[in-house]
């Protein structure tokens, strides 16, 4: 026999969207019983660095006037309005409270940032927005990747404060529903593997996505993993939400990952791939250059080439003199991401990849060669059309400019000096972002349109303001709807268990907002 | 004793350290290289404290507390130190952990949640190792190793193995194998302890016996996952390896009432999960079961549930192994039990559809005839009264005539014919007729050459049926690829070796005539398929490979396709996919007080799988008859088992030992049981094969900081 629970809220996984629909519901006066499959909270949030929010109390502080109206227009214009604008208005009108409710919870931010700063030409298109709030981390040091786990811990510990009750190692399986098919309660495995069922008043489903799980991906998105995509795959993003919103009429929308690019267990191959994401010679497998290389910084932008290049992968190619430039100089492009000491450890680890490192499909991902032809041979480019278009390029370098992609003059640097480097890119991916319809109100509707009672998604499973690529331009964005997706379904399901409590009416669908 | 800590004064037992003092008083003070099961060893410096007067902070975890010592882990020179330990293990740890399986579970992400700690003021140098996959089931990734040395401490101290250590190596200090060597040449139990403890995803599981869909408990101890009624295999394994057999039995008979009959016939989906798979075969487990059982003694038998009599009936229709388990769990429960067959005697499908020489009557009825017994107990009379060779088509009707509920295991006695031409010819007969009458030891005519159709375990059961009936050959024909038959390798083989040939991958063309207007079979004609596949609206689609058509003679014709439930379709019940029994998570039928378990509900499957429903059954009436549904039975004592397991002999590593057989030539006149239960010498032998994965589940998890 199952075990029986009864809550006025379910919280379905305890990441960054479930702790913020914890703490927002627990704070309007709900008993909150929050699932996770993991044994910690947080989930994918604990490697970020901070969320993304308009008119906080930070930006004011610092004289940056970034209004959510403002980042509304600019947001839909990016997305050319493919997406909910009542969605995405309800998102950017709570950012700036939502970053004063959590310097509330004890969460300090150390600044606030743009992602980066484009090239003159491009900045137009590619600049960004003052929207990152970057975490301050405990012991005063500046911020770095996992930041934002601070955050997480004080959005526990107010969790806990506030009654939370938190099952760890325990995943949501389906969803419970009465005859009017409203939503009443979740089924889940605990930690010994038997069933618990728990009785609601209302389901907050947040399990951020099926990045972990190919077989979906390959059928909802059609990449396959491991092949031509080596996006992250955190552990328990297994589409649970997706399947068991579904399961009882969730609509669907369409699902995407926010394209960037990666090499196979990159860990492993750090420094290889911190060396080839330079503004060297990049190409397609034919040879020919796609894109002006002092793009190659906007992760974007090359996800999403690479994807419409034949086969789905680049190759980046530099020669012994680029090598011994960025050994004396320090790498053309610092990423933040990858080791600081990038050159020191890039040759002995280049040295033992060379004949150990495949990747899913058997191919070498690097090669070094003393002539074009033959590294072409090595990494899998057509030999004469890498050596013809090089010919060009080289000749472009010595007249100072490109006159195929106008790139900056600064690296245009032949490739002469032999040996040759090769690597091969790949598309990555954070992960995936929607799939549930829901209203503004973060409820769960049919494809017809009609509200799911006592049914919400938050967070990347029902993500679905970025169109179809990530928006560097506004960043944090992927946390900043996790938390305010998350909190306005909290607030919202607090809201509901007490006038059901009441005995008032029906949800009034007037005019809120 | 009394001390404080952080302001709060805690109770400690003399020689406590003064980082368990803190955390039995639910005092949280980080730590990492501590682990409660292993000796201490102060390497992560997480711990430190400031101790009322001592100058320097001091490691929590190596100090002994003292009556009236005075400790504090937030003092700001203990917190400064423990930063600086954390930054510097962060400094050479992957900066990025999306790619890690430990995400989300891992202790090293929970302690700089915990901590708050940057990586950034430090210059990170990450120093990639390569992942060495190339041992079997536990993958090493060191590039994510912290060098707290808890694996060297658990394979050590905990299993006394020590095949772990720190190594110098011309890139600095890392963990290793001594010797360099493979982890099966350095003496190996792969055990899972070192995978257990370490708090990052630096020693994992292989990716091929992990199951992400599974609880961690289910991942680690698969055989038991794969036992339909989760019996508890590595204890009773365990048992045998000591000669226990009687203890071995019980631990068995806590789950399933027919040790014997399993241990002869079972589909042993446990062995398909069972780690070794991966280190030179699994376990034979099932074969194990059988050699414990032929040796019981049946001490367990005080020790079963008898709980008083209700003054509650249930009728059970079908004594099948889903019935006759039902059976006795209801009656051990105090309800009176009447159980009703259409056939002359029990046993179902136990009886009537496998063949004598896999599982003889004598076995059968031992097993029967014991749970009677033992739900009779020391009651004046029987609790499960018989009601055989009585048909029940209406099992609704017998809520009205004294019973309280009732239970349809009825399982599945219709052998399906498919719709070919001449397949109504003398000589056609189906699976279920045909091995029934062989048990009942009916005259069936199998003289001539014989053709079954179908690729499962029943078609072969059919095959040598017929051939120890006479038959003067046995063709099997069957519509998958020999790699996709549903049958057991091990069936097939022994088939062959009697002389059994096989047709894989043919389509059934026609039933042929042996002369116009005979109205007998003569012969069969197949067509070979070059694909079969099902379609994405799942039909079977079957392409035809030109010029494969082949005509067989045959005499006799066995359809062993498939069968389904008799007598449901008038039964009053909602059905599903046909003759099938819809039912809900609890048994329970359309009908108010009607439930129904085994292959009438799931299909044709197995024992194991009916007695796990007939378990489910039980319990799920006897809460809808105001129990508490419980009928788990402690019938042995958990006893402490040795953690210390030391290093593996060679002979550890050895292949499955397999039984003896009777020669094929022997075997296939006869239905005399072909296969000889373990020897003790055997059966010890193989049992000490056994990983004991589930020894792991006796290490203690740390709590992490959100636990306290």
């Amino acid at each position: 026999m199952a075990q029986q629970l009864e809550t006025d809220v379910v919280v379905v996984a305890a990441g960054l969207s479930g702790l913020a629909a914890a703490n927002a519901a627990a704070e309007g006066g709900a008993r909150v019983i929050a699932l996770e499959k993991a044994s910690n909270t947080g989930g994918a949030a604990n490697m970020g660095m901070g969320p993304c929010a308009a008119g906080s109390p930070v930006q004011k502080a610092a004289m940056i006037e970034v209004t959510p109206g403002e980042l509304f227009r600019r947001h839909m214009f990016y997305t050319h309005y493919q997406v909910d604008p009542r969605l995405v208005r309800a998102y950017y009108f709570k950012s700036g409270s939502t970053i004063e409710w959590l310097q509330e919870m004890g969460v300090v931010f150390n600044s606030v940032r743009p992602a980066f700063r484009a090239r003159e030409r491009t900045r137009a298109y590619a600049d960004g927005e003052y929207t990152w709030h970057v975490v301050q981390p405990e012991d005063g040091s500046e911020p770095g990747p996992r930041a934002a786990s601070t955050m997480v811990k004080r959005m526990t510990e107010h969790a806990v404060e506030l009654g939370v009750e938190f099952l760890y190692e325990t995943p949501g399986t389906s969803l419970i529903t009465d005859e009017s098919g409203a939503v009443v309660g979740v089924r889940a495995t605990n930690k010994a593997g038997e069933e618990v069922e728990i009785s609601a008043k209302s389901v907050i489903v947040a399990t951020g996505g099926f990045g972990a799980n190919a077989a979906m991906i390959q059928e909802k998105i059609g990449l396959e993993w491991g092949k031509n995509l080596y996006s992250f795959a955190v552990p328990g993003m297994d589409g649970d939400g997706f399947n068991m919103c579904h399961e009882v009429g969730g609509g669907h929308t369409p699902v995407t990952m926010e394209m960037m690019y990666q090499l196979p267990d990159n860990m492993n191959h750090f420094y290889v791939e911190g060396a080839f994401r330079q503004p060297c010679y990049w190409c397609d497998r034919s040879g020919e250059r796609f894109m002006p290389e002092d793009d190659i910084f906007n992760t974007t932008f090359v996800g999403n080439a690479i994807n419409h290049l034949p086969g789905k992968v680049a190759f980046s190619i530099f020669d012994a003199k680029m090598l011994r430039h960025w050994k004396k100089d320090g790498p053309d492009i610092v990423s933040h991401v990858h080791p600081h000491d990038l050159y020191e450890g890039f040759e002995a680890q280049f040295e033992v990849d060379l004949d150990t490192y495949l990747d899913g499909e058997g191919n070498h991902v690097v090669a070094k060669a003393d002539t074009l032809e033959e590294l072409a041979e090595k990494i899998g480019i057509d030999p004469e059309g890498l050596v013809s278009n090089v010919e060009e390029y080289n000749q472009m370098c010595a007249g100072g400019f490109d006159t195929l992609f106008e790139k900056d003059h600064e690296f245009l640097q032949p490739l002469e000096d032999g040996p040759f480097y090769a690597c091969r890119q790949y598309m990555g991916a954070y992960g995936t972002l929607g799939g549930v319809l829901i209203n503004s109100r973060m409820e769960v509707m049919t494809d017809e349109g009609t509200v799911i009672d006592g049914l919400y998604c938050v967070g990347t499973d029902a993500c679905t303001i970025y169109g179809d690529s990530y928006n560097y331009a506004i960043p944090g964005n992927t946390m900043g709807f996790c938390l305010n997706s998350g909190r306005i379904a909290g607030e919202e399901a607090s809201a509901k268990a007490f006038e059901s409590a009441s005995g008032a009416d029906d949800w009034d669908d007037g005019d809120w907002d | 004793m009394k001390l404080t800590i952080n302001g709060k004064e805690v109770e400690a037992r003399e020689g406590t350290s003064v980082l368990d003092a803190a955390l039995d008083a639910g005092i949280f003070i980080p730590h990492l290289c501590s682990h409660p099961d292993l000796p201490v060893s102060g390497g992560c410096s997480l711990c430190m404290v400031e101790v009322d007067g001592e100058r320097k902070p001091v490691h929590a975890c190596q100090t002994i507390v003292r009556e009236g010592m005075v400790v504090s882990s937030e003092a700001p020179a203990a917190d400064k130190a423990r930063r600086l330990a954390m930054e510097l293990i962060l400094a050479t740890h992957p900066a990025d952990c999306t790619g890690c399986p430990r995400f989300g579970v891992c202790e090293l992400q929970s302690m700089y949640t915990y901590m708050g700690v940057s990586p950034a003021r430090w210059r990170c140098k990450s120093r990639p190792v390569p992942t060495d996959a190339s041992n079997p089931l536990v993958t090493h990734m060191f590039t994510r190793c912290i060098r707290c040395g808890r694996c060297v401490r658990a394979c050590r101290d905990l299993r006394g193995v020590g095949i772990l250590d720190y190594q110098r190596t011309k890139d600095g200090i890392r963990i290793g194998v001594n010797g360099g060597v493979s982890l099966e040449e350095a003496g190996c139990r792969f055990c899972g302890a070192c995978v257990e403890v370490c708090p990052t995803g630096s020693i994992v599981d292989a990716l091929t016996i992990t199951h992400p869909e599974r609880s961690r408990e289910d991942n680690a101890v698969p055989c038991r996952t794969g036992c339909p009624a989760r019996i508890d295999i590595p204890r009773y394994l365990h048992h045998i390896k000591l000669g226990e057999w009687e203890k071995a039995t019980a631990v068995v008979r806590e789950k399933v009432p027919f040790p014997e009959v399993l241990g002869s016939i079972c589909t042993h989906d446990c062995q398909g999960e069972c780690k070794r798979n991966e280190l030179h075969g699994a376990l034979s487990i099932c074969r194990l079961k059988r050699a414990a059982a032929v040796r019981d003694t049946g001490a367990w038998k005080s020790r079963v549930r008898h709980e008083p009599l209700t003054g509650k009936r249930v009728a059970v229709v079908g004594a099948g192994p889903a019935g006759l388990t039902a059976a006795l769990y209801l009656a051990e429960k105090g309800h009176r039990v009447t159980l009703f067959d259409a056939e002359e005697r029990l046993g179902g499908q136990m009886r009537y559809g496998i063949p004598a020489y896999r599982l003889p009557d004598e076995v059968l009825d031992g097993e029967i005839a014991t749970i009677f017994e033992v739900t009779q107990g020391s009651d004046p009379e029987p609790r499960i009264e018989t009601r055989l060779g009585h048909r029940v088509l209406d099992p609704g009707a017998l809520l009205a005539d004294g019973h309280d509920a009732v239970l349809v295991t009825v399982g599945t006695f219709d052998g399906t014919v498919l719709p070919m031409a001449g397949n109504d010819l003398d000589g056609v007969v189906r699976n279920t007729d045909f091995l029934k009458a062989a048990r009942k030891g009916e005259a069936v005519d199998v003289s001539g050459r014989v053709v079954v159709l179908g690729g499962g375990n029943v078609a072969y059961d059919c095959a040598r049926t017929a051939l120890r009936m006479g038959a003067a050959s046995v063709d099997v024909a069957c519509l998958e690829a020999v790699d996709k038959m549903t049958s057991t390798a091990e069936e097939r083989e022994e088939a062959a070796e009697e002389g059994v040939a096989l047709h894989d991958a043919y389509a059934f063309i026609s039933i042929n005539e042996s002369e116009p207007g005979s109205g007998r079979v003569g012969s069969l004609t197949i067509h070979k398929i070059r694909r079969f596949y099902f379609d994405e609206d799942h039909k079977a689609v079957t392409e035809l490979m030109d010029g494969g058509e082949e005509t067989l003679p045959a005499d006799h014709v066995i359809f062993a396709v498939g069968q389904r439930p008799e007598d449901t379709a008038g039964m009053g019940l909602e059905l599903t996919h046909g003759a099938y029994v819809a039912v809900d998570g609890s048994h329970r039928t359309s009908a108010e007080g009607v439930f129904a378990a085994g292959d009438d509900v799931t299909g044709t499957r197995s024992v194991i799988a009916a007695i796990a429903g007939g378990r489910g059954a039980a319990s799920a009436i006897d809460t809808y008859l105001g129990g508490d549904g419980d009928i788990s039975e402690v019938l042995l004592e958990p006893e402490p088992r040795e953690a210390r397991i030391g290093r593996a002999e060679r002979a550890f590593y050895d292949g499955t030992t397999l039984p003896e057989l009777m020669s094929a030539e022997e075997r296939k006149g006869s239905f005399v049981p072909y296969e000889c239960p373990f020897s003790p010498d055997e059966a010890t032998h193989e049992a000490a094969r056994c990983l004991q994965c589930d020894l792991r589940l006796d290490i203690t998890r740390p709590r992490l900081w959100n636990e306290y």
